[in-house]
């Protein structure tokens, strides 16, 4: 009996093992053979497939497919890799992109955002520096200013509502968290006192209030 | 090797021609060889404002396409022989004209004169983008009102962007009465909100209007406005100037004893 090609299986799909030295060519002729034979085995199952013991090119990948729909009525659903290095890629774009997601981590940014310019970041933001009038912030996360807020921000821009924007001088011209949607007030209110302020997000309306330790307490990453 | 000046604002009709007619004019009343050209194609109001409409018979277009030399397009100032004029042209418009022309204009005057002072047209597409090409230094020119500041600062950022060397700001018509009854920006508001170096205020004084009329730049006059621009002139060219004291001029006796106080 040729060892060169064995198949393993289970209900759900089946390993195809390959010998590495051997033709490719004659690989082909012996695979066809052992699908022929146990045709009956697999009937029209579907199934998953998975190569091992020889790395094969998509090219050569399709091949063996094709030999195996020529051969069996088995229907080949899809390809499990068993390749190492598209492993370690997988886990660190995942990894990375959950990071992004989570709400624990942030990055800074730090100049003047100037009027027309509008940033975005997947992530948290603290801006180093003012958002003038007529600039824009869209953070899926929280946004704090250390510098004076003239612009427009949008905070929590995948729908989470326990976002805010924290500001050393809030004034924007526009304020959205989440779903809900704010305007500064038409008559302009000087304030005496220039003091840090949080808007948020409570019962469908946002609040600006100033930043006092119960607030800070009631916050939720 | 000349320096190449841009005057620019974003917003139109705050004074960037009239400022460019009056640094060029007081650069070249210090002693200094000055081209000052006018990027504004379409719509050219430069020389109108210097006096030498009637002199004009190559323009700026003309140069580029290389019509006439540089030589034969320039015009020499009625008053000062160290004072030129590339004037734009009028029935072209700015796509006539690209960035990359601009510089090897730029350059090519470089060896020449000692500051090219480019006036750019208001707003932010092909004309601003021409005349900032080349430039090594933009002096952002804006009247302290809400619109024309949106502007100036959308403006800087186009610049930064640009990687402009240096961006210096200058406030125009600014009108003391209203800044003490709270009615008008102090410069201090604008320099606060737009955050680049300040190097000159301009007080609104009707001997401009009377200046642009008659085709004669007021720098380095008696009235508050000529005294703000050559400060400005001489800012540039590296003197630390004290800005001048507005308020204490706006009353009565600022008028009476205006003359003898010098800051």
């Amino acid at each position: 009996m040729n060892n060169s090609v064995i198949i393993k299986g289970n209900k759900y799909g089946i390993v195809v093992v390959l010998n590495p030295d051997d033709d490719f060519e004659e690989l082909k002729l012996v695979i066809a053979e052992k699908f022929k034979e146990s045709s009956k085995f697999f009937e029209n199952a579907k199934m998953a497939i998975s190569f091992e013991g020889r790395k094969l090119s998509t090219i050569e990948q399709k091949e063996i497919l094709d030999i195996i729909a020529e051969n069996s009525d088995m229907q080949v659903i899809c390809i499990v890799e068993n390749d190492s290095e598209k492993e370690e890629l997988f886990k660190k774009s995942l990894d990375q992109k959950l990071m992004e997601l989570s709400s624990t981590s942030g990055q800074f940014y730090k100049g003047i955002l100037r009027s027309g310019a509008s940033l975005e970041f997947e992530t948290s933001v603290v801006i180093i520096g003012d958002v003038n009038h007529g600039a824009r912030v869209v953070s899926k996360g929280n946004i704090i200013v250390l510098g004076s807020l003239k612009g427009t921000v949008f905070a929590g821009a995948c729908g989470n509502e326990n976002a805010f924007v924290v500001a050393l001088d809030m004034n924007p011209t526009q304020i959205r968290i989440a779903d809900t949607i704010a305007r500064s007030p038409d008559k302009p209110v000087k304030d005496a006192v220039k003091e840090t302020k949080i808007a948020f997000l409570e019962n469908g309306n946002i609040y600006i209030e100033p930043l006092s330790k119960d607030i800070i307490h009631d916050i939720n990453l | 090797m000349g320096e190449v000046i841009v005057i620019t604002s974003g917003k139109g009709g705050v004074g960037k021609t009239t400022t460019t007619a009056n640094v060029g004019t007081g650069l070249a009343k210090l002693d200094k060889k000055v081209v000052l050209i006018d990027t504004d194609i379409g719509l050219r109001n430069l020389d109108v404002v210097m006096g030498l409409e009637n002199r004009i018979v190559y323009n700026l277009v003309d140069v580029i396409e290389g019509t006439c030399r540089i030589r034969n397009a320039l015009i020499k100032d009625k008053r000062y022989p160290n004072l030129y004029l590339l004037p734009s042209a009028q029935t072209r418009d700015k796509n006539s004209v690209n960035p990359e022309q601009m510089i090897k204009l730029a350059n090519e005057l470089r060896d020449e004169f000692d500051y090219i002072l480019m006036d750019c047209p208001a707003g932010i597409e092909q004309g601003f983008k021409n005349a900032i090409a080349g430039a090594d230094r933009a002096l952002v020119v804006t009247t302290p009102e809400v619109s024309a500041v949106r502007d100036a600062d959308r403006i800087i950022g186009l610049l930064e962007a640009n990687e402009m060397k240096q961006t210096q700001l200058i406030v125009n018509r600014i009108r003391m009465d209203m800044v003490k009854r709270g009615d008008m920006m102090s410069s201090d508001d604008v320099c606060e909100i737009l955050a680049i170096e300040l190097i000159g205020v301009v007080p609104d004084d009707e001997n401009i209007v009377i200046s642009t009329n008659q085709g004669e730049p007021l720098v380095g006059s008696d009235s508050l406005a000529g005294q703000a621009y050559m400060n400005i002139c001489r800012r540039i060219i590296g003197e630390e100037v004290p800005f001048l004291d507005l308020k204490e001029r706006s009353g009565i006796f600022g008028k009476l004893f205006g003359k003898r106080r010098r800051n």
